[in-house]
Order: structure tokens, then C-alpha cells, then sequence
């Protein structure tokens, strides 16, 4: 099984990566351009599993060479599950890239990743509404803490990919209710 | 008052109301898309970047870019 690591820039996916590795890391630069990537392996329920830490990029929609090589990378692993690192505390933008990773059919977890710094600006995300909404897993995490990453591990089984037309219905049930993101020190 | 984002002054505010199409699909993922409120943060000397804060997050553009979204600004 292999797992690419994708988000932003500076949302912690290298952090997950030496995380989720330990000190078994292997550093590769990817044919063609200057870019670097690094993959690495983990042990999850005793089968081998590669993780990649992907290029930081906004969305599928590359404007410079790291994105597109993180774009490519995606591609090249039709069969990869994809951990999604968001900044917790600029989520709108993360679950924008999420999406878009969703829309082109691949399992995804999502890592609300930076919670502590989220929290700090009053900014509080029910994860387990997200989840429903997503129909994948979603877990808080901090990663430099070592918090939820475990969490996160076990439940990769669980992602699966998802309809984009579900999450449309799921949404507009919840709508009715209080909003998902509570950002209350945002100016 | 309509302007575009490149012209906005310091701590300005308003709401996206358009985006050149070519121009659409690049800042989308930034956060910056019609309807959204964002606030002027900074602008750089000598045709630097603007930095705006969109939702709460902070991003920074290219001047070229920032005149290329228009704003209807509040306040």
C-alpha cells in the first residue's frame, strides 16, 4: 500500500512524515525538476506501507514546478490512499484541496492538523460533524505533540472514495443547523 | 465602492465580486473566490505583493494578480 502525504505548504506534512517513519527515511529528487520529495516506510498492522511526503501545493490546478510535481505524483499513484494535512486554523482553503482530491476519486483521510494554533485564535472545528458531512474520517491532530497521530493510523482502512454528490446532500442537511467551523477571532 | 484589489489601501475591506476567468482556478485554492470578504493587510513598496487576510487566513499576491479581481469595498 502506499500513502501520499498532500496539503499546503507549512501545514506539517513533513512533520507527519518523520512521524509516521521514524528515522527510516529515504530522500529522492523526482525526475526532471529541482524539486525534492522524500518517501519512507511504516509498519501498519504488519504490512509494509510506503508514505510520501508530496510537494506542498494549493490545489490540482499547478502554478509552479512543486505543484506540479505534487499533481503529477497524484496521478502517477491511481492506487495510492491520500493522507490530507490541513491547517486547522485555515481550513476553508485545506478542505478546498481535500475536495478536489475527492472529486478525482481517491480514499482520503483527512488530518486536521495544527489544533493547538487553531485554538489560540478561538477558532474550534467539530471534527466528528466534518466526518459526516465528508463521509471519511476525520482526526484533530498535532503533529509536533505526536497528538491523534495514532488515531489517524488506525483508521486509514476507513477511507474510501466518495461520491462528490453525497457530500453536496450531506451539507445541505446540515446547513440547517449551526455551521461547521465556529471562527470567532477571525477580523 | 468598486475597486480592484491592487488599488485597495491599508486595512481596507469588502467582498470579492469578480475575477478575471484566467485567473479564477489559480486563487480559488488560496481561499479567494467571488462572494468572500477579505481585508487589505499590506502592501509592498516598489510593486511588491498585497497581503489579504481571506476567512481569517493571511495569503499574499502578486500586484499583476491583485488587479485582476475586483473588490466592492465596505469599509
Amino acid at each position: 500500500m502506499k500513502i501520499l502525504l498532500m496539503g499546503h505548504p507549512n501545514v506539517g506534512k513533513s512533520v507527519f512524515f518523520n512521524r509516521l517513519t521514524g528515522a527510516n527515511v529515504t530522500e529522492s529528487n523526482y525526475p526532471g525538476t529541482m524539486v525534492d520529495y522524500t518517501k519512507g516506510w511504516m509498519k501498519i498492522e504488519g504490512e509494509d506501507v510506503e508514505i510520501v511526503d508530496v510537494p506542498g501545493t494549493f490545489s490540482l490546478d499547478p502554478k509552479d514546478r512543486a505543484e506540479e510535481v505534487a499533481v503529477a505524483m497524484l496521478h502517477e499513484n491511481r492506487d495510492a490512499k491520500v493522507i490530507s494535512v490541513i491547517d486547522a486554523s485555515k481550513i476553508e482553503r485545506g478542505i478546498y484541496l481535500a475536495l478536489e482530491i475527492i472529486e478525482e476519486g481517491y480514499p482520503l483521510v483527512i488530518a486536521l492538523n495544527m489544533r493547538d494554533v487553531a485554538e489560540d485564535k478561538n477558532i474550534v472545528i467539530d471534527a466528528d460533524r466534518l466526518e459526516r458531512i465528508l463521509g471519511i474520517p476525520v482526526v484533530s491532530t498535532v503533529a509536533i505533540a505526536g497528538e491523534g497521530i495514532k488515531e489517524l493510523v488506525s483508521r486509514l482502512k476507513e477511507a474510501k472514495p466518495i461520491n462528490v454528490e453525497d457530500i453536496i446532500a450531506n451539507a445541505a442537511n446540515a446547513s440547517n443547523t449551526e455551521s461547521v467551523a465556529d471562527a470567532g477571532g477571525a477580523a | 465602492m468598486k475597486k480592484k484589489l491592487s488599488e485597495m489601501d491599508y486595512a481596507e475591506q469588502g467582498t470579492v465580486t469578480g475575477i478575471e476567468d484566467d485567473l479564477r482556478k489559480r486563487v480559488a485554492g488560496m481561499g479567494i473566490r467571488v462572494g468572500k470578504k477579505l481585508r487589505m493587510v499590506t502592501k509592498q513598496p516598489i510593486k511588491g505583493p498585497v497581503d489579504v487576510v481571506v476567512e481569517g487566513a493571511e495569503t499574499s499576491l502578486g500586484l499583476d494578480m491583485a488587479g485582476k479581481i475586483t473588490i466592492e469595498v465596505t469599509k
